[in-house]
């Protein structure tokens, strides 16, 4: 098996310690863990938990769930199931969170 | 990741507690924009993340939107609609009724394609249920295909279930999963059989009434209606029967094997009349989408994509319709062999068998097929013997215990009788195991046989004990008598088989180097064949000693003097094998040696290992056992160290003596009386084939085959003309050579050269002692050279190796 890999460099953990969180940093890292519902270019939609982003939207979802064309999802049957999922940020259409997510500080 | 038939089966809901509301009523609001602002603020390469959340995982996802790694994208990249049965029902895509012979003939044929491609270990999803028929037979109309729908459904139902309890197989051999699709389990068995049966009535009928009448002008419409008929009634026999022939074998009674054996053959018969009526199916149509596969009408290969498991390979690659017959043709072979084991009832000519059968690398469904026969329901032999009472009986023919010897006193005895009872107990499991280690696939069997060595050496250490018990309990009332190492032989001489076993299988598996090979085949040779060689004689003079006491009684009661036919030994045979594989493998080992003397032996140069451990690392699953005791590698050194000879070797000497080795096994071998299937000469052998290719021909004659393809193809599938080398046969195709070669090297031919020598296996198939020794002409030329058959030996003889390049 694989070993466990140091997840960021020194380099980038000082950094990270050393910047003050901006409000725009703190609303991302509030919306961590919550599920999100993600729109792909070709029309399929995700759902899933936010678990990392980067600069480029590069967006993981865990336990993501595959559902496709409208997302009026049961239109379509049963989901597919995905687990771990990662959409490159310029295939994403659209974000969505739940309005309880964006209610906690 | 790849699901293992253990799963559950309702895999199709893989819930995972997500709650409802995720779905549809949670209020959801769009944050795009904020989101992809916020971003904008992160510095390149920095990844915002759950402090439990890194890199490692972050690497493991899935990438959406990549062909590779998404499998849902596919659907999205054709242009045609993946419908599934009942919307193209619907729609208008699939007809459920009148379907044209044409149409059924070439749908049924792909169906035999996509069940042998489900059978070489890919999933049902992409295969067998790509046929939209098989979604709901319920609703198809048309008979035929509706039987045929349902026939399929069964035999892969059965197929999976006889997979699944014989367990000898791994997730490279098969999947099992049935992803919630229903195998028409609404439906008996001979519901399913007679359905067949009236449309084969049917279609007879209607190939009766077509036929050619005397004197009448020959209609070209009726003529194809006549042969397409024909075509079709062959296939669905072919169905009935096949199914029928599975069914057979989930019965427990051993007489339901010969029965399946028949069915099998029957079922042979129709596979030429298959094979030329292939061009009558429709096929295949083209999709205009780029980069797609043709699309054969009824079926639809990406209508389970969505049940797959993200990591699933895409496509399935199903075989071509024309491989199709030559593969059902040997599987049934395998098959009829399977059934001939209940032919053999003792337990060390079962061992040969499934060692013999493992040899050529039968598929999952045969040897699932002989583990289940051999075990019926995990519990007797064949359905019928106990095995502890198979052990008994192998005790007796090899070892003759006086325990087991109804005129020694401790037949009766209680005590003795527990100590003997519990014995056999104790070794069924192992035994048991190591039946079932010889029906998994060749590369799993190394690692297997290294483990039960474990469990064998426990074996021997409670063999030990209860001779001991046993030989104190015996001399107090019959002082002659002895058991001493009886029990300890026969536990001892499966010990070397399996260890010996382990040893040849690296060879196939092409495990080790070329500098590795003068360890190991000095290690089959000195050692462990001259183990086997001892533990067999004893076993033989053990089997003597009881053999005169019988005598001596018997003498007291007959005044006739018998007369002392001189009987062959029954172990003779095994005895004189081993003594030509020690032989073959001394020769490799001093062959080794010399060559390497002479520079010719690649070495690596060990930076971070020694030839230690690598010699300890080959050899370690041997230190869990204790007789014989391992070789460590100082003691193999001392051992074979060529510094005691004065004067001192030369490679010339080694040579001479190897080639000496193999002309001493080839006397052994040609000298073996021959029982009834081996052969051990060259003009036996073209009798032999010659013969056989008589029958073919007479047969090809009587099933008015007109074809050149089938009579190739019919001919080809003979079992008996691919076995007529044996194996005696196929080590002398070695021994031979290599003799004139190691004289040629002894007279310093070529030493000079810096060649690289090139090893042949002598046959694609096992064999190790078949490495025919060669010296490559020009250094690029490297060819692994293989069997045809027939071939003399004169394809074989040097003038091919030393004097021309290889091509």
């Amino acid at each position: 098996m694989l070993r466990a890999l140091p997840d960021l460099t020194i380099c980038q953990q000082m950094e990270m310690s050393s910047l003050s969180t901006s409000p725009a940093r703190q609303k991302l890292e509030n919306l961590l863990n919550k599920s999100m519902r993600i729109r792909m270019t070709d029309g399929r939609t995700l759902v899933g938990l936010f678990l990392c982003t980067d600069r480029d939207c590069n967006v993981i979802l865990g336990s993501a769930q595959e559902f496709l064309k409208s997302t009026d999802s049961f239109s379509q049957g049963e989901p597919r199931v995905l687990g771990l999922a990662m959409i490159p940020g310029h295939h994403v259409v659209s974000i969505e969170v739940e309005a309880e997510s964006l209610l906690t500080a | 990741m790849v699901m293992k038939s253990s799963m559950e089966e309702d895999e199709a809901g893989w819930g995972l507690g997500i709650p409802e509301k995720m779905k549809n009523n949670a209020n959801w609001v769009d944050i795009t924009q904020d989101f992809k602002g916020a971003c904008k603020e992160l510095n390149l390469g920095e990844l915002l993340h759950d402090k439990l959340f890194g890199l490692f995982e972050a690497m493991s996802a899935i990438e959406m939107m990549d062909p590779k790694m998404d499998a849902g994208m596919i659907g999205n990249q054709v242009n045609r609609k993946v419908l599934n049965f009942e919307q193209a029902v619907k729609d208008g895509a699939i007809r459920v009724s009148d379907l044209s012979l044409p149409e059924l003939i070439g749908i049924m044929d792909t169906c035999f394609c996509c069940l042998i491609t489900w059978l070489e270990g890919h999933s049902l999803a992409q295969t067998v249920f790509t046929c939209l028929y098989v979604h709901n037979p319920d609703l198809i109309q048309d008979s035929a295909m509706k039987a045929f729908a349902l026939g399929i459904l069964k035999v892969c139902d059965i197929a999976r279930e006889k997979v699944n309890k014989a367990a000898v197989f791994e997730e490279e051999d098969f999947q099992a999963m049935t992803y919630g699709f229903k195998m028409a389990n609404n439906v008996t068995d001979l519901r399913v059989t007679g359905m067949l049966k009236d449309v084969e009535d049917d279609l007879q009928r209607r190939v009766k009434s077509t036929r050619i009448r005397q004197g009448e002008q020959r209609d070209p419409e009726v003529e194809l209606e006549h042969q397409q008929c024909l075509a079709l009634f062959s296939r669905i026999k072919f169905t009935r029967l096949l199914l029928t022939g599975l069914i057979a074998f989930t019965k427990k009674e051993t007489s339901s094997v010969s029965e399946a054996q028949k069915l099998m053959s029957q079922a042979a018969d129709l596979l030429p009349a298959i094979h030329s009526t292939l061009h009558h199916g429709v096929q295949s149509q083209n999709d205009t989408t780029k980069g797609d596969h043709p699309i054969m009408m009824g079926f639809e290969p990406l209508v389970n994509q969505r049940l797959l498991p993200p990591t699933f390979p895409r496509y399935a690659k199903i075989i071509k319709r024309e491989e199709m017959v030559n593969y059902f043709s040997k599987l049934i072979d395998r098959i009829k062999t399977v059934c001939e084991v209940i032919n053999t009832t003792n337990l060390h000519g079962i061992l040969d068998f499934f060692c013999e059968f493992s040899e050529q690398s039968p598929c999952v469904l045969s040897r699932s097929l002989l583990q289940t026969t051999f075990l019926i329901d995990n519990k007797k032999v064949f359905g019928t013997h106990l095995m502890q009472d198979m052990m008994k009986d192998a005790l007796r023919s090899f070892v003759s215990p006086p325990v087991l010897s109804p005129k020694c006193c401790l037949y009766n005895n209680p005590q003795a009788k527990d100590y003997i009872d519990s014995f056999v107990t104790h070794c069924s499991r192992p035994f048991c195991s190591l039946v079932q280690i010889h029906g998994h696939n060749r590369a799993r069997q190394r690692d297997k046989l290294g483990h039960i060595l474990e469990e064998f050496a426990t074996l021997q250490d409670e063999a030990e004990k209860m001779d001991a018990a046993l030989h104190s309990m015996l001399v107090k009332q019959e002082p002659q008598r002895q058991h001493l190492a009886c029990l300890g032989t026969w536990i001892l001489y499966h010990n070397l088989r399996i260890m010996i076993q382990y040893l040849l299988s690296g060879f196939e598996l092409e495990l080790y180097s070329m500098h590795e090979y003068y360890y190991i085949y000095w290690y089959l040779s000195e050692f462990l064949y001259a183990w086997l060689m001892s533990t067999l004689s004893r076993a033989d003079s053990s089997q003597m000693a009881e053999e005169r006491i019988l005598e001596e009684q018997q003498k007291g009661r007959s005044s006739k003097k018998s007369k002392k036919k001189k009987k062959a030994r029954p172990l003779s045979r095994e005895i004189t094998m081993s003594q030509a594989y020690q032989n073959m493998c001394a020769g490799m080992y001093k062959t080794m040696i010399a060559l390497d003397m002479d520079g010719k032996v690649r070495k690596p140069k060990f930076e971070l290992d020694s030839e230690q451990v690598r010699y300890e690392h080959r050899f370690a699953p041997f230190n869990s056992v204790v007789t014989p005791p391992p070789v460590h590698y100082i003691q193999f050194k001392e051992m074979s160290d060529l510094k005691k000879y004065s004067p001192a070797l030369q490679s010339a000497d080694l040579y001479m003596a190897a080639s000496k080795h193999f002309q001493q096994a080839r006397l052994i071998l040609e000298n073996l009386p021959s029982p009834d299937p081996e052969i051990s000469s060259e003009k036996d052998v073209c009798e032999t084939y010659f013969r056989l290719s008589f029958q073919v021909k007479k047969r090809v004659q009587y099933l008015k085959l007109n074809r050149m393809q089938d009579y190739v193809f019919y001919a080809s599938a003979l079992p008996e003309i691919i076995h007529v080398f044996t194996k005696v046969n196929r080590i002398l195709k070695v021994a031979k050579p290599n003799i004139v070669v190691m004289k040629l090297l002894a007279g310093g031919h070529k030493k000079e050269t810096k060649v690289q020598t090139v090893f042949l296996p002598a046959c694609k198939q096992s064999e190790s002692f078949g490495h025919v020794v060669a010296h490559v002409v020009t250094p690029r030329i490297h060819r692994h050279c293989h069997v045809s058959i027939p071939s003399s030996l004169q394809a074989y003889s040097l003038h091919r190796y030393i004097l021309h390049p290889l091509q």
